[in-house]
């Protein structure tokens, strides 16, 4: 009895120590991490930076501080991954390259990232609590883009491009060529343009219009109430034009920008959330992208509203 | 026993802070449908039911609105348009205030309905065009204005010479 649990002590002791050594020797497993020169830093205002810089600089910059519990194997794996794959989607040192309207663009989406709880990372947020954006904080970065973001008047030569792509678009009679797929495969959804309105957005941050558009599938799931999930075979669109701005506080549709689409299939697009994404741009209806992974910029900023089945909108009640 | 006791509870606590940082649901992201830009009330047509012409704000009265057409009014819009719509068209126009986009900051949306309008076109035994107009207004929506319109009819002149958007 006595013999058997000193010998059982005994390995517990030896799987002890082999543990120590192991965690020890992975320590010295350690990916670069490296922290180039800060090239082109964003351009804004200090007390904007100083929000950013105490809440995203450590990932989403070249000046990233790790603090010692994040410099421990394992944690520091899954640090310099997260680390590297910010980067990758927002580097704010490196924002300052890119021209205004990018920059601004930007900081809507990372204003938005904090506004819907997604940025900083949760994971990151319980380890670092002083990273948390407050709502005080949330309304200096608010306030600095509700009263930077220019609202131009429309160019003479704007409105005339618009009224030239309109009667273009006449001329060559509803549904003209077919065009080609998107790079990830997707079919243009030709009959769009007769699908009903759910709702519509006023869009200051980039100066434009849009309606979104669903299918019947989708019109009959928004009758229902049954819009999480939306079942399969729906499909929202949303179609963008310019703003054209008539100077005495009018503002009509200008240029046709792009449509974008969201497909239901939850088994065909199962790797995209079950949405298959896609938009094609201009009336001479361009698939944007180059390669199929081009609906991860979609789905990355749609991420927000994961827990809403990744849908912004919500759809108007009372449709049909 | 104590001990374990005591180790359940800090157990618990630690549990819930780590969890609370994945489960505390955002209520701006909560699936909702938009019920405040709804139109219920009076009004007999869907404002929303047909294909959409155009849409436009007003910044003025900080409104956004929405024209859709009937299929013979959606075919003419969308060949060219200009004033003369044929008769059998049935157009719409809703109206709702502007609310910020809970979901995006950059964004506004339609809030509470200001108004609808419907116009119709119809012709008389000599093929002279005929229009109605109606409006509704309130919450909830009820028919204030309905009449027989002429050409020169402002409201009407307006509603129907907007150029439809373009969607190719
Ligand atoms: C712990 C690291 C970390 C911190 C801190 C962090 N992020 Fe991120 N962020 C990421 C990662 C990783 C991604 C890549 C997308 C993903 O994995 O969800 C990302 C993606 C983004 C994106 C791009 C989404 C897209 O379109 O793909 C934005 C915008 C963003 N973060 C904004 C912010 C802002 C603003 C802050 C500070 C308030 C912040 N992040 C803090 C790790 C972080
Ligand atoms: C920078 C953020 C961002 C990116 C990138 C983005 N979207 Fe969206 N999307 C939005 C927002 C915000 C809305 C809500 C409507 C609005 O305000 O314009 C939206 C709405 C939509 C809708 C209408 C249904 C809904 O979710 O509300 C579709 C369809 C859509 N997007 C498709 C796409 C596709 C396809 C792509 C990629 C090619 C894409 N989006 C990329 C932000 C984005």
């Amino acid at each position: 009895m006595a013999n058997s649990s000193s010998a059982y002590r005994r390995i517990l002791l030896r799987i002890g120590i082999a543990g120590v050594v192991v965690f020890a020797g992975l320590q010295f497993v350690r990916p670069e991490l490296k922290n180039p020169e800060v090239t082109n830093e964003l351009q804004a205002p200090p007390e904007v930076k100083d929000i950013l810089r105490s809440a995203c600089y450590d990932c989403h910059s070249n000046e990233t501080k790790l603090a010692w519990f994040d410099q421990v194997v394992p944690a520091y794996w899954l640090v310099v991954r997260d680390v590297k794959t910010a980067r990758q989607h927002l580097n704010f040192s490196e924002l300052g390259a890119q021209p205004a309207a990018k920059q601004r663009a930007m900081l809507y989406e990372a204003i938005n990232q904090v506004q819907l709880g997604a940025m900083p990372l949760a994971a990151y947020r319980r380890m670092h609590p002083e990273a948390h954006v407050s709502e005080s904080e949330l309304a200096v970065l608010r306030h600095y883009l509700e009263t930077s973001t220019p609202q131009p008047e429309v160019s003479a030569a704007e409105v005339s491009a618009a009224e030239k792509q309109f009667s273009d678009w006449v001329a060559a009679g509803p549904a003209s060529a077919k065009p080609p797929a998107a790079p990830n495969g997707i079919e243009f959804p030709a009959d769009y343009r007769n699908w009903t309105p759910i709702s519509s957005t006023d869009r200051f941050d980039n100066q434009s219009l849009r309606v979104i558009l669903g299918n019947d599938t989708a019109l009959k799931a928004i009758a229902e109430n049954h819009i999480n999930p939306w079942p399969d075979g729906s499909i929202l669109a949303k179609v963008a034009w310019t703003q054209q701005k008539d100077g005495q506080g009018m503002v009509r549709t200008g240029a046709f920008q792009h449509v974008e689409f969201m497909i239901r299939d939850s088994r065909k697009y199962a790797s995209t959330k079950g949405w298959g994404w896609a938009r094609w741009r201009g009336t001479g209806l361009k698939p944007y992208g180059d390669r199929p992974s081009f609906s991860d910029e979609c789905v990355g900023c749609h991420e927000p509203v994961q827990g809403n089945d990744y849908v912004y909108t919500a759809p108007i009640r009372g449709q049909r | 026993m104590r001990l374990r006791n005591r180790f359940a509870t800090v157990f618990t606590a630690v549990a819930a802070v780590l969890l609370s940082g994945c489960t505390a649901p955002n209520p701006l992201i909560a699936t909702h449908l938009n019920e405040t830009a709804a139109f219920g009330g009076g009004v007999k047509l869907n404002p929303l039911q047909g294909k959409v012409i155009t849409s436009w704000v007003d910044r003025r009265t900080a409104a956004m609105s929405t024209l859709t057409g009937n299929e013979t009014a959606v075919r003419y819009a969308r060949a060219g348009g200009g004033p003369a719509y044929p008769a059998g068209s049935t157009l719409s126009l809703a109206t709702w205030g502007q609310v910020e986009d809970g979901r995006w900051f950059g964004a506004r949306i339609p809030g509470a309905p200001r108004s609808v309008e419907i116009v119709t076109v119809s012709q008389d035994a000599n093929g002279q065009r005929l229009y109605s107009y109606q409006k509704y207004e309130g919450a909830p929506l009820k028919r204030v204005v309905s009449r027989e319109a002429g050409p020169a009819d402002e409201r009407l002149q307006f509603l129907i010479s907007q150029r439809a958007s373009v969607l190719p």
